[in-house]
């Protein structure tokens, strides 16, 4: 009885430790939406800070991303033909080949990327900056770390992971078109016939708000992550292997839903 | 300079152009650029048609169903799209017929036979037909049934192929003999040698009447000389048948007179039966002979055309 009450309990907590994170989470988001309604938010310092953040986050890994992008689309591409050809599906292999990589895989794989590289920076900075008070000491000199620490971040990240896997899906296009149809203006017909037939609308919409989404979830959490933070040292570890746990479902769950809503 | 702020502001100008870059080529792809070409189907049922289902021409895609209704007289009007640049594949004379495969969507497949034909106006309203494999099966599948009845009824153990084919052996294997296919045709390679045997023969004889007509060729040329020739053998015989003739004569007068007698002595000797049995007797062998004379008279002058009236007549 008393093992059934506990358990019970323990899953209580649990439940209540997430709906508190997320709490905390759109909590904060909601505040970093309301400042950026406020026109003071629109000042240089802020627009300096966001700068930073895009050339930290895009422009200083643009080489090593790119090179990346180039490797995964020219393996995929190929692996895909050379099925598509084998089953007689070669028809499809170009409508595929963007579909996987353009609207799938290389989202998902920049918005990793960047997770990895700068949502783990952000996570230990804000982590630091929490348990060394420096917080504190900003907001007492009338320097609200919302509006020049986080909301930048923010805006940072959805730029970077859209601009990124905009670049990397351009790249992939061009990568797909000399694939299949080498170096000619030949295939240019074809190949605008089905990238009109793929990019409607609602697709070109959805991959914007999903690419948004990720950059979202790679600096928003790991931002609450870092401020969740207990003001000791050796606490710091924990909260960016929580916070990065944390950017990985929400990636993934971003993923799933947009194929649910895609082609369910 | 801000050494950052130039690389960021490089790289947010690049990525904005090639956005709008972008873009503007999917808008164009889109046919955002361009007039819409829009067609209404008349079709029995809208079975297997949707929106988005293609509107296929040679089949390259250059339209697609947007919405599919009933109009107030409970046909099925079906509503298509196509860019402008592709309205010219669609003439008067061009044919829609939706297509059901097995494996795949259904499609809405254009035919043109004639591309001068007169474009299809904006809005026109065509016919949509249906070619629905599915339905041709059952009739198909019975009339597979009856071939394959029949192939079998054909091919069953004591079947006519088969015996044609154990003929075709026999000949094949005969034809692989030493006499090849003509012991194929003959049936034993005893009658086959005997037919090569025979045209060895005949080559032989053909070679020996050869020889022989260069002689006669000889001969002939003797023979002409020989019968011809002055004091030869055709001025002798002439000779010796005018001589022949004289005899004959004679003889023809001597009968004439024995005719007579006979006569007389028939009249004296009338009553006279022995007598004139006798007289009978000796009238037929008269008869005979001059029978003989004549015969030989015609044969002569069948061989020497000089006598004119060759019959020895009695009386």
């Amino acid at each position: 009885m008393n093992f059934l009450a506990a358990s019970i309990e323990s899953l209580g907590a649990k439940v209540v430790g997430w709906f508190t994170v997320g709490y905390g989470m759109f909590a904060f988001l909601a505040r970093a939406g309301l400042l950026l309604l406020d026109r003071t938010t629109w000042n240089r310092a802020t627009f300096d800070v966001v700068v930073k953040q895009v050339y930290f986050t895009a422009v200083q890994i643009l080489h090593v991303f790119m090179g990346y992008t180039l490797v995964i689309s020219w393996l995929i591409i190929t692996i895909i033909l050379s099925t598509a050809r084998d089953f007689g599906l070669t028809e499809f292999a170009s409508e595929m080949t963007i579909r996987v990589l353009v609207l799938e895989l290389l989202p998902f794989l920049t918005a990793l990327f960047i997770a990895l590289r700068s949502g783990s920076a952000i996570n230990t900075e804000v982590a630091l900056m929490k348990v060394n008070s420096e917080l504190d000491a900003l907001a007492h000199c009338k320097v609200p770390p919302m509006q020049f620490e986080f909301l930048p971040r923010l805006i940072g990240g959805v730029i970077s992971v859209i601009t990124l896997a905009g670049l990397a899906g351009l790249l992939a296009l061009l990568m797909g078109y000399l694939s299949i149809y080498g170096v000619s203006a030949a295939g240019f017909e074809p190949y605008t016939r089905t990238i009109a037939k793929i990019f409607d609308f609602t697709i070109m919409a959805g991959l914007i708000v999903k690419c948004a989404l990720f950059g979202l979830a790679v600096t928003l959490i790991p931002v609450t992550a870092g401020l969740e933070t207990p003001k000791k040292l050796f606490m710091v570890p924990v909260s960016v292997l929580r916070g990065m746990m944390r950017v990985f479902f929400a990636i993934v769950a971003i993923e799933v839903v947009s194929l649910a809503l895609k082609y369910i | 300079m801000n050494k950052l702020h130039f690389k960021v502001g490089l790289f947010t100008a690049a990525s904005l152009l090639l956005a709008a870059i972008f873009i503007v080529y999917l808008l164009h792809a889109r046919g955002f650029f361009e007039k819409t070409f829009h067609l209404q189907l008349a079709a029995a049922s809208a079975d297997g048609v949707a929106p988005g289902v293609p509107v296929v021409f040679s089949g390259i895609e250059i339209g697609r169903v947007t919405t599919l209704g009933l109009n107030d007289s409970g046909g099925i009007i079906i509503r298509a799209e196509f860019l402008g640049r592709n309205a010219k594949w669609l003439r008067e004379n061009s044919t829609f017929t939706l297509d059901k495969p097995f494996v795949g969507g259904a499609k809405i497949r254009v035919e043109s036979p004639d591309l001068d034909a007169p474009a299809l106006p904006d809005n026109a309203t065509m016919l949509l037909l249906t070619s629905d494999i599915s339905k041709e099966i059952p009739a198909l599948v019975e009339r597979v049934k009856a071939i394959l009845a029949n192939v079998e009824h054909l091919t069953r153990k004591d079947g006519e192929i088969n015996a044609t084919l154990a003929n075709v052996k026999t000949v094949t294997g005969r034809m692989t003999g030493e006499y090849g296919v003509l012991e194929g045709v003959l049936g034993s390679p005893e009658k086959a040698r005997a037919v090569t045997d025979s045209l060895e023969k005949t080559r032989a004889l053909i070679t020996k009447l050869d020889g022989l007509a260069l002689k006669m060729d000889g001969m002939a040329a003797k023979t002409d000389q020989w019968l011809f020739a002055q004091d030869g053998m055709a001025e002798q015989t002439k000779a010796s048948l005018a001589q022949v003739r004289l005899m004959l004569d004679d003889a023809q007068s001597s009968l004439k007179k024995a005719d007579a007698l006979m006569s007389n002595a028939v009249d004296i000797s009338a009553n006279v039966k022995e007598g004139t049995q006798d007289i009978a007797a000796l009238r037929a062998e008269i008869d005979d002979a001059v029978r003989k004379a004549n015969a030989l008279v015609n044969e002569i002058n069948k061989k020497w055309p000089f006598a004119r009236d060759p019959e020895v007549k009695l009386p």
